[in-house]
């Protein structure tokens, strides 16, 4: 094994792009993902049945299902659907970074509908009647008590979902998206140097998850400070 | 009118209440009245319906059979019902329960400005004067997971005495306390009552019972078996179960 460093620093630019579109990715699918999985997970924990239903179905699905797998049903599959190419989106379905966000929303709120639920289920429900029995209606209690403790109580497992999401990332190169390994994939085919490239995309990787796992510090400290949680 | 309707009315009149978790009755045909400015003591054997009698007052737990009121306003399965009976009476647990993710401060004034909506500084200082009755008011801009046990249910009950209810009810308000807090909190509940209002505290105080009660009630198996002003209810206790209750807790 031999490391270049030459090469490593001349790869520079190339990996950054591919890394701002990693974090391009990253990024979208949690601002999109995030409300999608919080809103599901209301339905998830409905007590009208078709909802509750439809949040199992969703979560059985989104969840179980491969984010590479979604993402060659959406990009390749819908793309052959007459409905789809003649339908008004088109004009944002054709585009791959679009169908990677869709695709990858899909299966990372999957998981937050999972985590919000459980984060839901462990507050104490003397929290809630301490509510009620102040005057409060259920849905002050659900939306000032309930909910804001329970994202509290999410955030760690949400923090780890997001770390393995952010690595996993890598298969938009599938739909011709260049992100960081696919960058350092192309450079190897360009040097036949199988280490440098991906050693160094490695290592821009492991800069952005520490720098994820900082800022989740940063926001668990600041919200559960008092909590006796962290 | 307001004042017709408290004149007129007990602070709390249950009739015939039956309770069932399940198949399990915790309450049989429970009558009960408590006057206006009465101090009422329950106690009895854990699972006896005590906990419950008190959480059916504010429809924490909806009861199956009979009729309750509270100053006059029949409890409904309706939510103004519901609403209103729990405007008339605050309540304290034996867990605290404050809301951890708020300042003390939030925790009093979160009601009165939610529910009712009070600006924010007449809330302030509605919060700052009770937190200062139960003498805590210097942990205002605290969280309750920095205050001991004893703190926090003194807070609880400052939270609860910011929505201004005639009645209060306490479950059990010092039995999740390590035993040198005891005596804060009921030192703090004990100075409430002197300012008129009705209290109803489920409690194994039973000195603290000797001391604040007009009436103590004993509790077994769902029925209320004896009710009496707390002299004749510890010195002369009539029913058989209450001898030997009393004779268990206070050897």
């Amino acid at each position: 094994m031999r490391f270049d460093p030459v090469l490593a620093w001349g790869s520079m630019p190339a990996l950054l792009d591919g890394a701002l579109m990693t974090l391009l990715v990253t990024f979208t699918v949690m601002a999109v993902g995030g409300p999608l999985g919080l809103a599901v997970s209301f339905a998830r924990m409905s007590r009208r049945r078709p909802l509750a239903w439809f949040g199992a179905a969703y979560v059985s699905v989104c969840r179980g299902a491969p984010s590479l797998i979604l993402l060659y049903l959406i990009y390749n599959g819908l793309a052959q659907l007459d409905i789809v190419r003649d339908g008004p989106l088109w004009f944002l379905f054709q585009h791959a970074f679009f169908c990677v966000v869709i695709a990858f929303s899909l299966n990372h709120s999957g998981y937050i509908v999972e985590i919000m639920r459980g984060g839901m289920e462990a507050v104490p429900a003397g929290l809630l009647e301490a509510g009620a029995s102040l005057g409060l209606s259920p849905r002050q209690v659900l939306w000032k008590i309930r909910i804001p403790i329970a994202i509290r109580y999410g955030l760690k497992a949400y923090q780890n979902e997001a770390m393995l999401f952010m690595k996993s990332t890598a298969a938009v190169s599938a739909v011709t998206l260049t992100d960081l390994t696919a960058a350092a994939n192309e450079i190897f085919y360009m040097t036949y140097d199988p280490f440098t490239p991906i050693i160094t995309a490695g290592a821009i990787y492991w800069v952005i998850n520490n720098a994820m796992r900082i800022g989740f510090g940063l926001l668990e400290r600041r919200l559960n400070r008092h909590l006796g949680l962290a | 009118m307001e004042f017709a309707r408290l004149e007129r009315h007990p602070a709390v009149a249950m009739a015939g209440v039956d309770k069932f978790y399940g198949k399990y009755q915790a309450l049989r045909a429970v009558d009960l009245e408590i006057q206006r400015g009465e101090k009422l003591v329950v106690c009895g054997p854990s699972g006896s319906g005590k906990s419950t009698l008190i959480r059916c007052i504010n429809a924490l737990e909806p009861h199956d059979a009979g009729t309750i009121s509270v100053n006059g306003i029949a409890l409904g399965r309706d939510r103004a019902s519901i609403l209103d009976v729990r405007r008339e009476a605050g309540m304290v647990f034996q867990q605290f329960n404050l809301f951890p993710h708020m300042t003390i401060l939030e925790n009093c004034t979160f009601a009165p400005r939610t529910s009712l909506g009070m600006a924010r500084d007449k809330a302030d200082a509605l919060a700052m004067r009770y937190l200062a009755r139960v003498h805590i008011a210097d942990q205002a801009q605290k969280f309750p997971a920095q205050l001991s046990g004893g703190q926090q249910q003194r807070v609880a009950i400052a939270r609860a005495l910011c929505m201004e209810p005639r009645i209060m009810l306490f479950d059990e308000p010092t039995s999740a306390l390590d035993p040198e807090m005891v005596g804060e909190v009921l030192r703090a509940i004990e100075e409430l009552t002197a300012d008129g209002m009705t209290m109803v505290c489920v409690t194994h105080e039973m000195g603290f019972a000797r001391r604040v009660a007009d009436r103590c009630l004993f509790m077994d198996q769902g029925e209320i078996v004896e009710a009496a002003p707390a002299g004749d209810f510890f010195d002369r206790p009539k029913s058989p179960r209450l001898r030997a209750f009393l004779a268990q807790i206070l050897k």
